[in-house]
Formats: structure tokens, sequence, C-alpha cells
């Protein structure tokens, strides 16, 4: 990676809600827009401003054709630069740290919003992502496929219902502090246990609420960063990786694609041991499976040893999921954006009630396409 | 937008088109994008494990695949490696080159391929387009991308027999265009004799636009390979240069049909682009432009704004030649949008197209004369658009 | 010479001595009877002994065969050429046998090569003569049209087809009321049907031209059966999967549209002013894209303005109301509202009466519906302000 740093000057949430049915996504994207510009000061003009914008969302979901013509205006993008990370929202941030390390600007406007009550179902709508021929008339979409991966995952690793619960209600612990956050009831295991199945072995309260959200944020070269805050966050390691398509060819528990970027975006990051130089990790756990899988994919947790994870306070010792993670709730396309937010609030030290100390440095995570066909990280340093 | 110099220096390595028709029952999505890999590593002397990273882009709700990359995957080669998806509508092959421009320019990567695809037959294209708009009113009233309004307004500025006139010129110089690329979609072999009985006789669409003056709907996909300056002179002695790019979008409404005409997005991108560069006359300084032209009435009032022309220059210079394929500046020896239109590879081909006659590899459409300096444009949204500058030399 | 599927009886005996394969004779001794009955029929028989072969075309009662084969002109040349399925044929008494029923089934297939019939080049009248076999009327619900052929050149000449109550009638001559006339070169036209040239390059370049309803020319031509000549190879046909995804969608309308709507129901035109350079935004913005900032004020624009651009649509897309194919032309005029800031354009329909007079320039007002629930329908179009 170049020798330049880029830096996040800010972050602005939208409260996560599952049915936001009073308020258009514009609406929810100007609340952000506003928020970031009365923290930064930045404005949109052509010889000072932001003049470049990456917005995040999805035609399908949106149920539009262009979904960010929609809502240029309310991205301030009006005679500027915009293009849409089509795909997870955290690839956007990678995306907006290339514009300015390659020199073409040096702020950039990053924000993404996606409505999951809008549509009928969400799983129609992923399950639309699967080949006309076989996938999609098998009925396959991202809740059914994660049974899969789960059940494979608890086989190889040990995990268990009761695993799964405990993963559960420390999310709703966690989310209770997290103002942003959309489930924040206060579950017992036993509720967990007894919530109806879903996809088996994924109960519903194992998997991630509906969720309507927008999230923000400003980006800036480090020539330019103190403008805005006094406190940047740094990018300094961003990678992702592409499994392939057919869940046959995978080994469905076996976290290739992400095992792969972590190695990637530690190197950039330089580093070398990240089981001690990680003190904070989002990770996008759509499912609470998900949470111990992805921990091992990104090396915090031994291979298959999902179950001792859980068991040692695993997620304790590296403050996963502060926030509450994915299953308190943010929609799909943007809930990479989210785990960047949360953790730059925690490196900032402005999380709030849900603050820990002594975060240096942090991960973020974000998983899309069927069982995590599709992995994103993103280091992040004060 | 550039407001500096870039970090370092990019080079288009490779291009691939697969062949533009209506139609291609025998091949799915994920192998048509695959056979255009294939010719863009094939033209680059490469294999896939010296690509690091892929990028994808066409229109979800015109096939309806949710987030079609991840079942392309089998076909783009990105499994293993990294991977975005960026779409910005008409624009987005555009878009997919200032994306590889600024990966590569970041030295996040060294060698990105960048992939722009359409298969319209597997959709309804209007119906698509018409989806653009919002779904609480004006989706009731819009038909996809057609208006008359630039016929109109032709038509009042320039008088009816003159304008009509210009846009059968301009649509049958893209057809002869057309007839000597053997990759375009729409070849009719027309000639200019034509142009009086096909402009009152050729179907209406909307008002004066007419079925003749319109782009076509094809299948197709475009890729590009774009490298370094270090890695480009390792792999390639052919590179063609990006020199800067900049991207112009504006609000959703349809409102820039009221008393008062604000400055086209086209304009204002031109401007901007040329000031920043030390281009004086664009007519002058570029060799070549490809530009994304969805009809024979955009086209010839898009190039007024696109070369800060004023008045009815654009008119003469159409009508005198100096936008034929031997003219002053050849615009779209391709045969251009209106023949080939696989939306999301379209705003691709631009760039593909004009970094193709720079390196004097384009076949039987290549311009005569050495083409050193080339524009390229995309088209979407509500009036989006996109201008890439190609060089020849790494000498600006 | 009477023909089936464009074959008459007699090109099948015709062509058994050059279809005869004398490695699959082998042992055989015997003779087979046809009797045919119907127009082109007749008796034949056909004798194969040691390797050889004999075809006679006979008269009189069919005694001493191995095997006599009983049909109608129609279904034997059906079955022959594969267009008939002989089994079901058999089952339903179509076909009768009399004898060794075992070689007409195993041993004749061993004996000649299939028949194929010639390829023949098709003409504009072939194509127009099977129009009514080619019909589909579960594609013809609800259809009422009538179709003109209006063919030039050699071999053309002037059709009309009927179509209306699911059934298809096709006859000389061009009516008057046609809903769509298509007027192109016989050449041209044959071309289509043999899909050798492009439907839609040949109308956009000008080949074929099509008066009256362009919608109802794309819809004829799925009532058809693709046209096939007799004899032709047929192309393997790929494979493609139909579906119609669908996902309901419930959109949020939020304050600011909320509003717009609300204005509807009471025939208001509400507009957000943007606080700092005054624009006027409609439908209503929660944003002032040049400025940046957040609009809450509303004003009332009109409901009376001034058209500026006139765009009449002839091409027939889906309605999105209704899925619906809209009626052509309609009209979809801009025009600026009453009040509104000098950019600031609003679309809408027109009212069908004044397609023909509407001008940029003219003064147009709003038709409301009579019961109005706050959505797109409460406005029904604009019209001229006389």
């Amino acid at each position: 990676m170049a020798n330049k740093r880029v830096a996040i000057c800010a972050v602005a949430q939208h409260k996560n809600e599952s049915d936001m049915w009073y308020k258009r996504f514009q609406g929810m994207l100007l609340d952000v827009l506003e928020d970031i510009q009365a923290q930064t000061g930045v404005d949109f003009s052509e010889e000072k401003g932001v003049t470049n914008i990456v917005s995040c969302s999805d035609d399908v979901f949106d149920a539009r054709t262009i979904s960010d013509n929609g809502v240029t205006d309310v991205l301030g993008a009006q005679y500027r630069g915009e293009e849409k990370m089509a795909q997870e929202g955290l690839n956007g941030v990678g995306y907006a740290m290339s514009i300015i390390l390659s020199g073409h600007d040096d702020l950039v406007y990053l924000a993404g919003h996606c409505k999951e009550s809008q549509p009928e179902s969400r799983d129609m709508c992923t399950n639309l992502g699967y080949d006309p021929f076989y996938g999609r008339a098998m009925g396959l979409d991202f809740t059914n496929v994660a049974g899969l991966q789960a059940r494979a995952y608890m086989e190889k690793s040990g995990v268990t219902e009761e695993h799964l619960a405990k993963i559960v209600v420390r999310a709703r612990q966690w989310a209770a502090r997290n103002p942003y956050a959309n489930a924040t009831e206060l579950v017992e295991p036993g509720e967990v246990i007894a919530s109806p199945m879903l996809c088996d072995p994924i109960r519903r309260l194992h998997a991630y609420p509906v969720s309507d959200g927008a999230v923000a944020m400003l980006l800036a070269s480090e020539d330019r960063a103190r403008e805005f805050t006094d406190n940047p966050i740094w990018i300094t390691g961003f990678a992702n990786c592409m499994d392939s398509y057919f869940l046959g060819d995978r080994d469905l528990a076996g976290n290739s694609a992400l095992k792969k970027a972590a190695e990637r975006a530690y190197g950039h990051a330089g580093i070398k041991d990240p089981e001690k130089s990680i003190d904070l990790v989002e990770v996008m756990d759509a499912f609470a499976y998900q949470q111990p899988m992805w921990m091992e994919g990104l090396g915090l947790c031994e291979e298959g040893k999902g179950d001792g994870f859980i068991d040692e306070a695993g997620p304790a010792r590296y403050n996963v999921n502060l926030s509450g993670g994915m299953l308190a709730g943010n929609p799909i396309m943007v809930g990479g954006m989210y785990r960047v937010a949360e953790a730059v609030l925690q490196l900032k030290g402005e999380a709030g009630e849900h603050q820990v100390s002594d975060v240096n440095r942090a991960i973020a995570h974000s998983t899309t396409g069927g069982a995590g066909q599709f992995h994103t990280v993103v280091v992040l340093e004060r | 937008m550039a407001k500096h110099k870039k970090n370092r220096n990019v080079g288009i390595i490779g291009i691939g088109q697969t062949e533009y028709s209506s139609h291609k029952e025998h091949q799915n999505q994920a192998e048509m994008v695959n056979e255009a890999v294939r010719y863009a590593l094939e033209d680059a002397n490469l294999i896939m494990d010296d690509i690091d990273c892929v990028i994808h882009g066409n229109m979800e709700l015109f096939e309806m695949i949710y987030q079609p990359d991840m079942w392309h995957e089998i076909g783009t080669g990105a499994y293993g490696k990294e991977e975005f998806r960026i779409t910005t509508g008409g624009t987005t092959g555009a878009s997919l080159v200032c994306a590889a421009d600024n990966l590569v320019a970041s030295g996040m990567y060294d060698v990105v391929l960048a992939i722009g695809l359409e298969k319209l037959q597997e959709g309804h294209t209007t119906g698509g387009i018409t989806n653009m708009a919002c779904p609480l009113w004006f989706r009731h009233i819009q038909t996809g991308a057609l208006t008359g309004t630039t016929a109109s307004a032709m038509i009042d500025e320039f008088g009816e027999e003159r304008a009509k006139k210009a846009a059968m010129k301009y649509r049958i110089m893209m057809d002869k265009n057309a007839c000597l690329n053997p990759r375009a979609h729409r070849r009719f072999g027309l000639d200019y004799d034509q142009a009086d009985d096909l402009m009152n006789t050729s179907p209406q669409l909307v008002g004066d636009l007419r079925l003749i003056h319109m782009c076509s709907q094809s299948d197709g996909a475009c890729v590009m390979i774009f490298a370094s300056e270090e890695k480009a002179k390792e792999l390639s002695d052919k590179s063609i240069w990006i020199r800067d790019h900049i991207t112009v979008h504006r609000e959703e409404t349809f409102n820039m049909f009221g008393f008062k005409k604000p400055e086209m997005t086209h304009h204002y991108a031109a401007r901007k682009l040329f000031e920043r560069n030390g281009v004086k006359d664009p007519v002058e300084y570029f060799d070549v432009f490809e530009m994304y032209d969805p009809s024979a009435w955009w086209g010839p009032d898009w190039l007024r704004e696109f070369l800060l022309l004023e008045g009815d220059e654009h008119i003469k210079m159409l009508e005198q030649g100096d936008f034929d394929i031997d003219g002053k500046l050849p615009v779209n020896p391709s045969g251009g949008v209106i023949a080939t239109n696989p939306i999301g590879a379209t705003a691709m081909l631009r760039p593909a197209e004009a970094a193709l006659q720079v390196r004097g590899d384009a076949g039987k459409h290549q311009i005569k004369g050495e083409v050193k300096h080339a524009l390229a444009s995309g088209f979407g949204g509500t009036m989006w658009t996109v201008l890439i500058m190609l060089e020849k030399y790494l000498d600006w | 010479m009477a023909e089936y599927f464009g074959v008459a009886v007699e090109d099948i005996f015709n062509t058994m001595e050059e279809r005869f394969r004398k490695e699959g004779a082998g042992g055989v001794d015997a003779i087979f009877g046809y009797d045919i009955s119907g127009e082109g029929g007749g008796k034949w028989k056909v004798t194969v002994k040691d390797e050889n072969l004999k075809v006679e075309k006979i008269e009189g009662d069919l005694e001493g065969y191995s095997v006599i084969l009983d049909t109608d002109a129609e279904t034997f040349v059906g079955v022959t050429i594969g267009k008939v399925d002989a089994g079901e044929a058999f089952s339903s008494g179509r076909i009768k046998v009399d004898g060794d029923i075992g070689l007409l089934t195993n041993v004749l297939p061993q004996i000649f090569a299939k028949y194929t019939p010639p390829a023949k080049e098709a003409t504009a009248k072939d194509i127009i003569d099977s129009m009514v076999d080619r019909f589909r009327p579960e594609k013809a619900e609800g259809v009422d049209m009538t179709i003109g052929y209006d063919l030039t050149g050699d071999g053309g000449g002037k059709w009309t087809a009927l179509v209306k109550d699911q059934t298809c009638k096709v006859e000389e001559g061009l009516a008057s009321d046609c809903t769509v006339t298509l007027q192109m070169d016989a050449k041209v036209f044959v071309d289509l049907n043999l899909g050798l040239i492009d439907g839609t390059a040949a109308f956009t370049s000008g080949q074929v031209k099509i008066e009256g309803d362009m919608g109802a020319a794309a819809t004829s031509a799925a009532l058809f059966e693709k046209f096939k000549v007799a004899g032709a190879e047929e192309a393997e046909e790929l494979i493609s999967l139909k579906c119609l995804p669908s996902v309901d969608q419930r959109f949020a309308t939020g304050p600011v549209m909320g509003k717009w709507f609300e204005g509807l129901k009471e025939k208001k035109f509400y507009a957000t002013k943007c606080p700092k350079c005054g624009r006027t935004q409609i439908p209503p913005r929660e944003i002032c894209a040049n400025c940046r900032v957040r609009c809450t004020e509303c004003v009332e624009l009109g409901p009376k303005g001034t058209a500026t651009f006139i765009d009449i649509v002839y091409y027939a897309s889906p309605d999105p109301l209704t899925g619906e194919v809209r009626e052509t032309p309609y009209g979809g005029p801009f025009f600026m509202l009453d009040g509104a800031t000098e950019e600031e354009s609003f679309a809408h329909g027109l009212n069908p009466k004044d397609l023909e007079r509407i001008k940029p320039g003219m003064r147009i007002r709003p038709v409301w519906a009579e019961e109005r629930t706050g959505s797109y329908t409460d406005l029904l179009y604009f019209e001229i302000d006389d």
C-alpha cells in the first residue's frame, strides 16, 4: 500500500429500526449528511470541499434501477463525482480510500442506506442472487444457505445451541448500550433456544432482525484530516476476497476467502501476530454461528475451536461486537459500514455507554454472497 | 475529480470484447463474461494469475439478478482475488474505468481487470430504465430513456429541415462506421440518399425521436485490463495512458425543461476537465472522440456541450463532415451507442474503442493518421456524465 | 398433388429406392402392403428379398402380404416424417396393421434411411397460407386485430389476417380497417419469417414499414408458431427459461412526499422552498440539491401553468401501474406551474383530446379525479386552459 495514509474523520449512524415506514431512505441519508457536516464543518465547495462521493445501496432492495439516482441530492452529489459501490458497503471504504491514495482527491464522503422493510421479504431479494437455472429454482437464499453452513460449522467446531444462545444473549446486552442498535431487548438463553426454527439449525433469535438504516463517514488524506477532526482514525489495511459461487465447490466450514482477505489486510497493516495486535473486532455476524466462525477466519480463534472460544470468553478478550453487532440489527448492504463506524467510535473514545478503554487497533469485517462467498477486512488504528 | 496529480500513472494494457448482438442464447451471463475476459487476457498476453483485482458492473434490474458478481464469479476469474462491484446506470462502464484508474493509481493494486456487461435480452430494457424513476411519482410517467425534447429544442433552434437533416446525417454516419466494425450489433448499410425517406417514415417513438434515431438493445461484455506505469511497461509494449477522468452527477428529477436551462453536466464536466488539463481547444487537441450517444438527436446536441462549441458550430461541423471517420475530429468510428448498446458495457466501450484507436488496432474502422489524444464519454442516470482522457505518450 | 406437411405420399414411395440400405436388408424376405386412403393415397406393394427392393403401385385387393398397413394419407406422411406420433396413431386406430407388426416397427427402420423431404424455397404465399395452421389460440385471448400484409416485389401480394375470439382467418386483399399494416418486400417478409434477418433491425432500418398500431405489430408475432420450411433441418433448439421475479414493495412516503399526496387530495400542489435560494421543487424534496440544505417550508404552486416542452409518445411501453401496454399516442408535456422558480419544470399526462393542439407556451390546467385518495391517480392529467 502506498506510504500515505487515509483517515476516517467522522462517522454518522442512523438508528436502525425494523420498520421505518414513516421515512424515505432519502430522509435517512439527509440525517446522516447533516450529522457529518455538523461534526466536521465540511462542505461541498469545488475549491476545498467534497467533490467525490461514494455511495452504497442496492437496486433490488430499493426496487430502483440505479438506486443512487434517487439519492444523489441527499449525498451532496449535485454536479459532483459520485460512484456507487453496488456491493457490501465495507468495500466502499476501500474504494473511497483508493480515490484519496490515487491523488485524484483528498476528501471523500461515503454514505450508504438500505431498507430491508421495504420489500416483502429480504430472503426473496437474496434468492435473486442465485443463478436462474438451478440455485434460484431450488429456493436458495442467504438465510437457508447460512443454515447449511451453520450445520457444517457446528459439526466441525463443537459449537452447540447453548453456545449460540450465549452469543445472542451477549449481543443484546451490548446492544442495549448502543443508541443506534435495533434489537436491544435483553433475552435469556432459554428464549433463544425456544425461539422458532427458521432454517435448521438457525432459529429466529440467531438471525439478525429485519433492519432499516443509513450510515455515513468522511474520509480525508493525511494532509487534510486534521481540518475536520482532532482525532483521525487511520485505515492501515484493506483487503477482500472472493470465494467460488457453487456451495459444493467450497468447504463451507473452511473460511478460505476470509483467511485470504485477513492475511492480506494484516500484511498491509504490518500485523504479524493478530492475536497480540488487535484490541477490538466488529464482525458481520448476521447469524449467531458466524461470530465464532469469522473469528476463526480472522485468525483470532483456533481453527475448529469455536466452542472453546465462546466458553473461555474469547468475545470479551477481543472486544467482539460491542455495538451488539449485526445480531442487534443492521441492514445487509451497509452492515459492514456500521462495523467500521462502531470501530471508529471506539478508537476515538466516543462510543458512549459501550466504550471500552485501551483500544488502539481494531478490525472491521463484512461479508456478502451466500454463506460468506465474499469477505472484506479493514484494519483501523488510532 | 482530480484535484492533484495522480500518485502514479495508469495504463490500459488489454481489451476484450464479445461480439454484440440482440440475443445470445448460446451462452449464459457468466459464460458471456468469461468470453470477454479471455479475449482481454489474450490481448494483454496475461493469465488470470497476473490480475490482482477484478471490478464488475451491470444493472441488477435489467436481468433481475441481485449481486450478480457472485454468480458471475464462475466467469470473471475473481476467485481468490479482490473484487469490487461499481454501478452508476448508463455510465457504469466508464465508472469502472475511473475506478480502475483510482485503484491502480492508489498503489493498492498493480493490475486490475474491469468487466462491464449486459444481457438486455434477458429482461425488459425500457421497463428496466423506467424503474429508475421514483416509484411514488415519475415512474408512472417515464418511458425508459425515450424523450423527444432534444429533437424539439433542436428544431426550435435550427429550423425543422436543418435539424432533421443533421440528425439523419449523424445517424447514417454512425451506421457507416458501424458497418466497418465487425463487432458492432446493428449494421444496416444505410446510405445518405435514404435520409429524407427515413426521417419522415421511420416510426415515431416520442415526438420527432424516431426508431431510426434510437440506440439498440444489445447483449455483450467488454473487459479492460489496467496496470501501473511500472507494471505496464514490464508487461506490455502497447499501453495507452489514462490522463484524467471526471464524473458529474446531478439530482433525481428531470427538471431541466423549464424556462431556464441549467448548465448541462456534459458542459460542466468538459469545462472542468479541459481547464485543469490545459486543453484550450478540444476540437484541435483531440484526435478522436468516442461519445456515449443514445440517439441521433442527443449525439449532435451533446457534441456542442462536450466540445464547448457555441451556436450552430457543431451542426456546421457535422454538415461539412468534420466528425466523419476521415474528418477533423472523428466521432465514434466504432459506430457508437446507436449501433451497440449492452448498457453496463456501453460506457466502457467508449474508452476501450478510443484506446484501440490510439493503439492503431481498431481494424477496419481505424482512423487514418496518428491518434495521440482521445476523449471518451459515458452517460447515464438523469444526465450523468463521465469524461475520460487517454494519451498515447506519457508526455503531458 | 395433395401434400401433407409439405410432402406427398408418392414422394415417400418414389424415394424408397434411393433410401434402401442393402446392409439392413440381409435375411429379410417380406412383402409390405400399403393401403392409403384419402387424397393422394393409393395402394403400394413393396417387396424385399435377397437384399433387393421392388416398389409397385397397384390396383385391386391386397393379398398374400407379410404385413398390410391401412391408414390415411395424412397420417402416413405424418408418421413417416415424424410429425405424427406412430404409437398414438396406432392406438387411436388411425393406423391399422394386419400381419406381422414387428416387420413395421423393427425391420422397416433398418431397411430404409429416414425420409427427409427436400428443402424448398419458401414463398410469401406459403407463409401466409400456413398462418391459420400456425395460429395459437391460447395466446390470442382478448385479442381483436386485423393485420394487413402489403408485400411488394416478386411473389408479393396483399393479404389480411383477422384475429378475433381466439380464431384466425386469412383473406386476400387489404382490409380497409386494419389495426396495423405491414409493408415490405416479399423477399424481406420471407427472410424475416425464416429468421434470416432480425425483425427489429429490418423495422429500424426502414425495410419494414408499419402503419397503425405498432404495439399490435409487436404482439402479433406471438400469436403464431414459427414458420418452418417443409423438410428443412431444424436447428438444435436451445432452452431458455422464463420467469417473472416479483417481490412486493411498500414504499414509504415520509413527511415530504406525504405532504405532496395530502395536497393532491385537496387539489393542491405543494412544493418545498429552499430556505437559501428560494428554489421550489415539485414533487417536493427533502433537500435543495444546489444549496445542500434541508427544505422544510412548503408553498403552493399552480394549479395552472404554462407548457414548455411537449413529448408525444408513440412507443407502446408498459404502464407501471397496471402492467398493461399503454394506449398510444399519449402526451407527456413538461410545464411550469405558476409560482415555480424558473428551472423547475413538472411533467404529467395530457388530456387525449388536446394531443393535436398542444404547443409550448400554452396555458394548461389540472383535471382531478372525482375521488382522491392521496395517490398518483388523484391527478388525471392536464389540459389546455382555454
